[in-house]
């Protein structure tokens, strides 16, 4: 994202933005992007309502026209109170909201959000959700880098999973679920651990695609979950594997992020 | 040159300018600092030094410290530029829709104009003490001046951005700052230190632009009391050493900032 905003140069390759290449032509890409970074850029001693009104002023707004946009911005965020206070003064979720604030104001042909709603309460979440979709409405092209999947459900037409630096797979939320082979997820809390001639009757009896284990949780990718879902409980049983809990599902999000990437629970910790 | 001196520098350099006036308080103490430096050292130099050498101390500093005064004001923007880096700031800086050759020379015109309002009431006391210079050795005073906050603008933005370790920043722009606050003849005449220091040395502190800068302040001010220089030639050097800082300046500001 730093790359697409014309913050550091690719170290190999090009990006294009609206044709033109952030490497010869990043004046010109500035004009059409805006950018909300993770962390707030500000400097302590900058005060809400200045710190707005110069990014306006600077994004091409006349003096009088600023007044406006930036008012009505920090309104509908909630921070036009603090807008005499320094950004050091702000909590971390109203440092955000001063943040996210320069892209709404800037309105920019490409507005990239990096995780726009960190640090957010639920009521606002959803007012930003809310105001980048009404941006895309309008035109914008919207870039948002998140850890959230709900999120990442909530506002794209395409998901980009990257993961541990590379990218694992793209495509409209839609496809990605229905790209994980198997359709199916049977997940089973147990009692106990698995062990690996377990795993492999498990794979050969339900024609698993992929099994991912964690501690005490087991995702089984299959076909026709719901005929399988009996002869699962029988092979558990039969193991003296003790099942807490136990539920077929249609993969969501997170289960592609975790198929695609092959992270595991158990690996991160 | 239209791009240059854009809208987009414009709004940089003013940017510079309201934080400059947010910490109007503590540059109030630093100029009485550097007045009161001056006072303090015309009062104990002025019975020690040799009055062959120099016959009013107090006349003699007084210029010297107006240069120090616009090169430590000029210089503080490389602070700045340095607090940027370090948290980032400057990330922000680089998505605007602004070209980089505007943020560049937005940053260094607002050190330099820095500079300059620094400077003032160091040049009214010259004023005071020497009285009015006549009206056309002003613009040598002006050119002077702007020269000099471009350039010691120039090196401090470079200096802040040269490397990644914000201790190693400071450490640079310190001795940067003492090399051309010591090394100047801001305190001691040419004719001393010609005697006292090899040639080469001579010719480094001579030629450094705090010194070439004093003797222009010294000419405009008490003529040929204290210097014998030609100030045309001195506006040149300083001219030179301002295109050549400020051109590496930029250029090392925005390498470094994007790479």
């Amino acid at each position: 994202m730093m790359t697409i905003a014309t913050v550091y140069r690719p170290t190999s390759g090009d990006i294009y933005v609206f044709g033109r290449s952030v490497t010869t032509h990043g004046d010109e890409v500035r004009r059409y992007i805006g950018i909300a970074f993770q962390e707030p850029k500000a400097l302590w001693v900058d005060k809400v309502h200045e710190l707005l009104m110069w990014h306006a002023r600077v994004v091409g707004y006349s003096k009088q026209r600023a007044r406006e946009v930036v008012k009505d911005v920090m309104e509908t965020l909630g921070i036009w109170e603090y807008r005499n206070k320094m950004i050091s003064e702000l909590s971390g979720g109203n440092k955000k909201k001063v943040e996210l604030a320069k892209v709404f104001i800037q309105r920019p042909k490409l507005a990239i959000f990096d995780e726009p709603t960190a640090q957010l309460d639920v009521v606002t979440k959803h007012m930003v959700w809310n105001m980048i979709k009404e941006l895309r409405k309008a035109g914008s092209t919207i870039i948002v880098a998140t850890n959230d999947m709900s999120e990442a459900e909530q506002l794209s037409d395409r998901i980009a999973i990257i993961y541990k630096g590379r990218l694992k797979a793209v495509g409209t939320p839609e496809y990605l679920k229905d790209t994980i082979p198997g359709g199916d997820i049977i997940e089973v809390m147990f009692e106990g651990s698995i062990s690996t001639p377990l795993l492999e009757t498990l794979s050969r009896e339900l024609q698993a695609r992929k099994i991912n284990k964690d501690t005490n949780v087991i995702k089984i990718y299959v076909n026709k979950g719901e005929e399988k879902l009996a002869k699962a409980i029988d092979i558990f049983t039969r193991n003296n594997i003790k099942i807490r809990k136990i539920l077929m599902k249609e993969p969501t999000l997170d289960d592609v992020f975790f198929y695609y990437t092959g992270a595991t629970l158990e690996a991160t910790q | 040159m239209m791009s240059l001196i854009g809208r987009g520098t414009i709004v940089i350099a003013l940017r510079d300018l309201q934080r400059f006036w947010k910490y109007r308080w503590w540059l109030a103490g630093l100029i009485s600092m550097n007045l009161t430096d001056l006072f303090i050292f015309a009062l104990i130099f002025n019975n020690i030094v040799n009055r062959s050498y120099i016959p009013d101390y107090f006349r003699f500093i007084a210029p010297g410290i107006a240069a120090i005064a616009i090169f430590a004001s000029a210089f503080s923007i490389g602070r700045e530029v340095g607090v940027e880096v370090r948290r980032q700031y400057t990330q922000y800086l680089l998505t605007l829709p602004i070209t980089r050759l505007q943020l560049a020379a937005g940053r260094i015109i607002g050190g330099s104009v820095r500079g300059l309002i620094y400077q003032i009431p160091f040049i009214a006391l010259l004023f005071i003490i020497e009285g009015v210079p006549p009206s056309w050795k002003i613009p040598y005073l002006l050119a002077t001046s702007v020269l000099l906050t471009i350039a010691m603008s120039g090196l401090s933005i470079t200096i802040s951005t040269a490397v990644r370790s914000f201790d190693l920043q400071a450490t640079m722009r310190s001795f940067t700052y003492f090399l051309l606050f010591f090394f100047s003849n801001v305190f001691y005449p040419d004719k001393l230190i010609r005697e006292y220091l090899p040639y080469p040395l001579y010719q480094l502190m001579v030629n450094n632009p705090v010194s070439l800068a004093a003797g222009v302040y010294r000419w405009v001010f008490t003529d040929n009391l204290f210097v014998d220089i030609d100030p045309q030639l001195s506006i040149i050097k300083i001219a030179v050493i301002s295109v050549v800082i400020t051109l590496i300046g930029g250029k090392l500001y925005l390498r470094n900032l994007t790479s």
